[in-house]
């Protein structure tokens, strides 16, 4: 019924595949009564979920997998509506606040001060402390956050926090000085194909060991994408014979071709071309971020070794512009103006301003 | 007119009455004290002219603001009356109104002992409207003070002889202080009507005082006006019971009286057009010229008169009404047209319900913006009529008979630039005038300039800015702006100043995004492409951190980040700026993308609910588009045959049940659709396969999926979820089972029928004789109709009971559902 992320993914701490010494830890915490807030990051489909999944269990027993799914209404300041999806047990409560946008903050605290003046009233209960898990934290509004600080330190008799984030540099210093840090990292290449590896084991088929490192290679420490690909792999060759193409991405693919025409040819015509892909791009909903850096990453391959500061330090600068900005489409057409102008200085050597 | 009378028969009067009376009218203030008997007014018009001599003044020493009704009302002698009817149909309402309007006499006496005037103490003057709008102003009779020290000396002698002076000598002296009195005012006014009025004239705009009065008055477009007439006209059968101007009958409006209150078909007129254009003089023009009396809707006094009224709501597109609120102002209105009379006897006033009572008197809305949004539920309502600027000709023309009358030296030449720079707003350009007027200037063109700047500016457009961006001016724009050398190439303030008077300062940077880089100028090294791109981004990154933060103190510097397009992309011979819809169109393809992700977002999220929890993970923001959805559209195409599911081979068969699951678990379907040349297809809902769909191509190593493989996929997917759902009932049914059994066993078979009404269940009775009646505690009692209960039914849960079944077809509404025996039992 579920797809294969989902099926063959670990339970239980023991059964996790690596970073042991992680797993030892995060036992001897949940045994030692005295759990405290934690912070797992690290880069996307390390296993941060998993692993709190797994200490969530080893915490409260098998009893935190029966997940039942609210959709509970907030209401803005501004009276507006936020239909928030909350994933619950008995023992736990699961949220992203980034459902709500603007209005995070809101939620946080009326999600949290709920929980703590609930006390635990399964006396069979293995802990007297409800958790609650906030999936990517690192979006969290500062008001937010800043709301976190207080009822983490006020409630701790009955609630303790999980967040989950991919980095920690967009959360304030005192949200981050009041949890544990656990750092997940990314599996290593051998550790990614023993679980793929296991994957194929546990779904009945033999996996050739080119096509696991193909995969592995492609999807760059990222394990749920891993498998993805190897089940859509599995479906579209079910035999798993002849020259495999490992899928990549089509926005990747289209991605790379942008960057194959800023290289090309420096316009305006060719600024409008690619004003054109970047607007096919955004509008199949894909992150402008995630654009600006595959783009410059495939640009810089292809540049002189002379250029690649360059062209990374820009975009880095027009990334953060975008970020407080509101019309994308600006911020990424002036670092292609940019890159084309530096390309072009570059290519002639010589400073063209006087054929004006 | 009521005091003018009360006075009349006074002074009528006077003659014959007691002194009693004499002293009231001499006072002249008490007139109210004097009965009004009928037969003394209707003496008054033919009482000799030495009557109404004294009469008039009489009339003007009251003083009062009443006075202000001109000669129409006065009707003390039929030539003032006429005369004054004539000054307020002359087409020329310069000449001073005030002696007419008094409604003097011209034979009176002009020359009298100017002694008397010594005695008088002067005030100030009084301010009288006149109905139709006119302002007067009167001199207060100023207080005589001999008069009345004789009054009062002659009452004090009259204790004694009744009347000191004799009656006649009286009167003559008040006709001979009246005449004086009248003389003098008449020279007043002389006076003040041939110096070119300082105070008087000019306290009132000449707006107002040039404002056509009748039809044939009205400057502009004449059709407008004769369709607005007619339109008002095709009221008169409602209105005044018959069809009053059937002169000319024509089949069209037969067709449109087809109303049972022969109302017009469209029972709301909707003037619009720019403003300064008249619309809401014609409309009282039009109302007055149809018979009807004009009511503002915010009219504070709705006077009661005989006729009947024609309602005005100006200014409507200012209503509220775009939201869905049935509260709004608007949707009262359509509420109102659209309101059918419940009975036939609506003429009864006896009924209360307002709601149901239609309305049969026209109204005319007055707006500026035609496709205002609130009006969006009134217009199919409104027979529209749209007002055009008139030709300029003709606006030159009414303005220089204007300044004739006023006395303004003005030139032709000046007028029309005038005109052209108000575009044709009539007012604007009046008040202009009158401005200038008052400065003492004559009307020149560089007068012109001076005073029109800044006016109507706010006129311009999205699109009109962008041109003038990406273009240098052209002389004629310059002649007309009238800039010189220097101030042509000043531009930023120029630009500035257009760009903040449109408002939508980010539509023009969208604007200026779609056209710069299509220009051909060339440019080497990107240079100023790059500032160009740069300026752009700075207005973005301001404006937004104006909207985040509140900070809208910034909106000011906001234009000035557009500007620069103009010295770095200005082009003499460029091309116009076309509007840019790609900004528009990758807008709405992300929102309907956006919605494709939300729909996926929660066919996931019930995937969780159903699977423990199970794809939760991929529901987060990047992961979804980035990962999830490409990856997803691989796994739902494997390369399938369409061959009969029998003869598949095992291999084809795991892998279409593996399809079938993944996609039934996440409610991912195929659709069938026909198209438009009638060709069958399944679609993919949601149709998720846009995410791997750029330029309009499919990625590549995504086969194609036949109509046929679809169509069995389709199938089989229906098959798995009507399996599911009959299944989850099939759970839900074991868990009611549990509860009937508690329920049955603890209960005889009265308590069956109370507490559970389920007619499709009937336990048999023997069942429960065959149980051993257990008391409160548990144990067997004797008799079996008494008590069984609730500890008792729990112990005898597990026992087994023979159950019968009745099944009443087709006679219930509720939903049926496969019921099983077992469930039962």
């Amino acid at each position: 019924m579920s797809l294969w992320v989902d099926q063959y993914r670990p339970r239980t701490l023991d059964s996790l595949h690596y970073h042991q010494g992680l797993s030892d830890r995060l036992k001897s915490l949940a045994a030692s009564g005295d759990f405290p807030h934690m912070l797992f990051y690290g880069p996307s489909g390390a296993g941060k979920k998993t692993r709190i999944s797994c200490t969530l269990r080893q915490l409260f027993g098998p009893g935190v997998e029966k997940l039942k799914i609210d959709q509970r209404v907030f209401l803005s300041p501004s009276k507006r509506k936020l239909e928030i999806n909350i994933v619950q047990s008995n023992y736990h409560l699961e949220i992203t606040p980034s459902e709500a946008g603007n209005y995070d903050r809101v939620v946080i605290q009326e999600l949290l001060k709920e929980i703590a003046q609930t006390q635990q009233v399964d006396l069979s209960a293995k802990q007297r402390f409800k958790v609650v898990v906030i999936n990517e934290a690192d979006s969290l509004s500062r008001d937010a956050q800043a709301a976190l600080r207080r009822t983490m330190e006020k409630y701790m008799s009955n609630m303790r926090i999980i967040l989950c984030a991919n980095s920690t540099s967009r959360l304030i210093a005192p949200i981050k000085s009041r949890c544990l840090l656990m750092r997940v990292a990314a599996p290593s290449v051998d550790e990614m194909n023993t679980v793929m590896q296991f994957v194929a084991k546990r779904a009945g088929f033999d996996l050739p060991p080119d096509a696991a490192d193909k995969i592995v290679e492609d999807s760059g420490g990222n394990l749920r994408k891993a498998i993805l690909v190897l089940e859509a792999l599995k479906m579209q060759s079910p035999d798993l014979t002849g020259p495999l193409s490992i899928a990549k991405p089509d926005w990747e693919v289209y991605c790379h071709k942008v960057a194959d025409l800023i290289v090309s040819e420096q316009s305006p015509a060719r600024v409008m071309e690619v004003r054109a892909k970047f607007y096919e791009l955004l509008s199949h909903c894909i992150p402008p971020t995630i654009i600006l850096k595959t783009v410059a990453e495939r640009v810089v391959e292809r540049v002189d070794e002379a250029l690649k500061a360059d062209i990374i330090h820009w975009a880095a600068l027009y990334e953060v512009r975008m970020r407080n900005g509101n019309k994308k489409i600006y911020h990424l057409e002036a670092w292609v103006v940019k890159v084309m102008s530096l390309y072009k200085q570059f290519f002639y050597n010589i400073d063209m301003s006087e054929f004006d | 007119m009521f005091t003018a009378t009360g006075l009349l028969s006074t002074s009528s009067t006077s003659l014959p009455k007691p002194p009693e009376d004499i002293l009231g009218s001499s006072m002249f203030v008490s007139n109210g004290l004097l009965g009004i008997s009928p037969q003394t007014v209707h003496e008054v018009p033919e009482s000799e002219s030495q009557t109404t001599v004294l009469n008039a003044p009489s009339f003007s020493f009251l003083g009062t603001g009443l006075l202000g009704t001109d000669g129409a009302s006065s009707g003390s002698s039929s030539d003032t009356k006429s005369t004054s009817l004539s000054r307020l149909q002359s087409p020329d309402p310069d000449f001073p109104p005030i002696s007419e309007a008094l409604g003097l006499p011209p034979f009176l006496p002009r020359h009298s002992e100017s002694s008397s005037t010594v005695m008088r103490i002067p005030r100030s003057t009084l301010r009288a409207t006149t109905y139709d709008g006119q302002t007067i102003y009167l001199r207060r009779k100023s207080k005589v003070i001999y008069t009345a020290a004789d009054a009062s000396h002659s009452s004090s002698r009259s204790m004694g002889n009744l009347l000191g002076i004799p009656i006649h000598r009286l009167m003559d002296r008040l006709s001979t202080e009246t005449a004086a009195n009248l003389e003098r005012r008449d020279r007043e006014l002389q006076a003040q009507s041939s110096i070119p009025g300082k105070a008087a004239v000019e306290d009132m705009l000449w707006v107002d005082r040039y404002r056509p009065r009748k039809f044939i008055e009205l400057l502009g477009n004449e059709r407008v006006a004769r369709d607005a007439l007619s339109w008002v006209k095709q009221w008169d059968w409602c209105v005044f019971g018959k069809s009053r101007g059937k002169k000319r009958a024509r089949d069209g409006d037969e067709d449109a009286n087809l109303d049972e209150f022969h109302r017009p078909q469209e029972k709301i007129l909707l003037l619009s057009g720019p403003p300064g254009l008249g619309k809401t003089t014609l409309a009282h023009v039009v109302a007055r010229q149809a018979g009807y009396e004009v009511m503002e809707i915010n009219a504070s006094d709705a006077r009661t008169g005989t006729k009947p009224v024609l309602l005005v709501i100006d200014e409507i597109d200012g209503a509220t009404g775009s939201g869905d609120n049935s509260n709004t102002f608007i949707h009262k209105l359509v509420q109102l047209i659209n309101a059918k009379p419940r009975k036939k006897e609506r003429s009864s006033h006896h009924k209360k319900s307002n709601t149901g009572r239609p309305i049969l008197r026209p109204i005319i809305c007055i707006c500026n913006d035609q496709n205002a949004s609130s009006l969006a539920k009134l217009r199919p309502h409104a027979y529209q009529i749209r007002f055009s600027r008139p030709a300029d000709v003709h606006i030159v023309k009414r303005l220089k008979e204007i300044c004739e009358i006023e006395g303004l030296k003005a030139d032709s030449r000046a007028l029309s630039t005038l005109v052209s720079v108000a575009k044709g707003d009539l007012r604007g350009c009046l008040n202009t005038l009158q401005f200038i007027k008052t400065r003492n200037e004559d009307v020149s063109e560089a007068v012109i300039r001076k005073a029109t700047s800044g006016m109507k500016e706010a006129d311009t457009t999205v699109h009109s800015v962008l041109n003038n961006l990406f273009t240098p001016l052209t002389k004629k724009r310059t002649m007309e702006l009238g800039l010189t050398e220097e101030e042509e190439s000043r531009y930023v303030h120029r630009l500035s100043r257009d760009i903040e008077g449109v408002g939508r300062d980010s539509a023009i940077a969208t604007g200026c995004f779609g056209h710069y880089a299509t220009l051909r100028r060339h440019d080497a090294n990107f240079s100023r492409h790059e500032q160009g791109i740069e300026w752009l981004t700075t207005h973005d990154r301001l404006s937004s951190a104006m909207y985040t933060d509140g900070d809208f103190a910034l909106i000011q510097y906001l234009p000035y980040t557009l500007v620069p397009f103009y010295p770095l992309f200005q082009e003499k011979s460029g091309e116009r700026v076309e509007r840019n819809q790609a900004d528009w169109e990758h807008l709405q393809l992300t929102r309907s993308n956006g919605e494709i992700f939300k729909s996926l977002a929660k066919c996931l999220h019930t995937a969780t609910a159903r699977y423990g929890g199970n794809f939760r993970h991929l529901i987060s923001t990047p992961t979804l588009q980035i990962e999830f959805a490409p990856v997803l559209n691989r796994i739902i195409s494997p390369p399938l045959r369409p061959v009969n599911s029998q003869v598949t081979r095992p291999q084809e068969k795991a892998l279409m049940n593996r399809l079938v699951d993944i996609m039934a678990a996440l409610e991912l379907r195929f659709v069938q659709e026909r198209a438009e040349d009638g060709t069958l297809s399944y679609r993919l809902d949601p149709p998720i396969d846009v995410f791997v769909t750029y330029d309009g191509k499919r990625a590549a190593d995504i086969a194609v999926s036949r109509y046929a493989v679809r169509q069995l996929v389709s199938a089989e997917i229906d098959a798995k979820l009507i399996a599911r759902d009959t299944e989850i009932v099939e759970k839900g049914k074991r868990g009611k089972h549990d509860f009937f059994g508690k329920s049955s066993s603890r209960s005889d078979e009265t308590e069956i029928d109370s507490t559970h009404p389920s007619k499709r269940v009937k336990i048999d009775t023997r069942d429960i004789a065959d149980k051993p009646p257990t008391d409160f505690f548990g144990r067997p009692i004797t008799v079996p109709s008494e008590t069984t209960n609730k500890a008792a039914a729990r112990k005898n849960v597990e026992k087994k009971y023979r159950v019968t079944y009745k099944f009443l077809e087709g006679n219930s509404a509720a939903v049926r559902r496969p019921v099983k025996m077992s469930m039962f039992l």
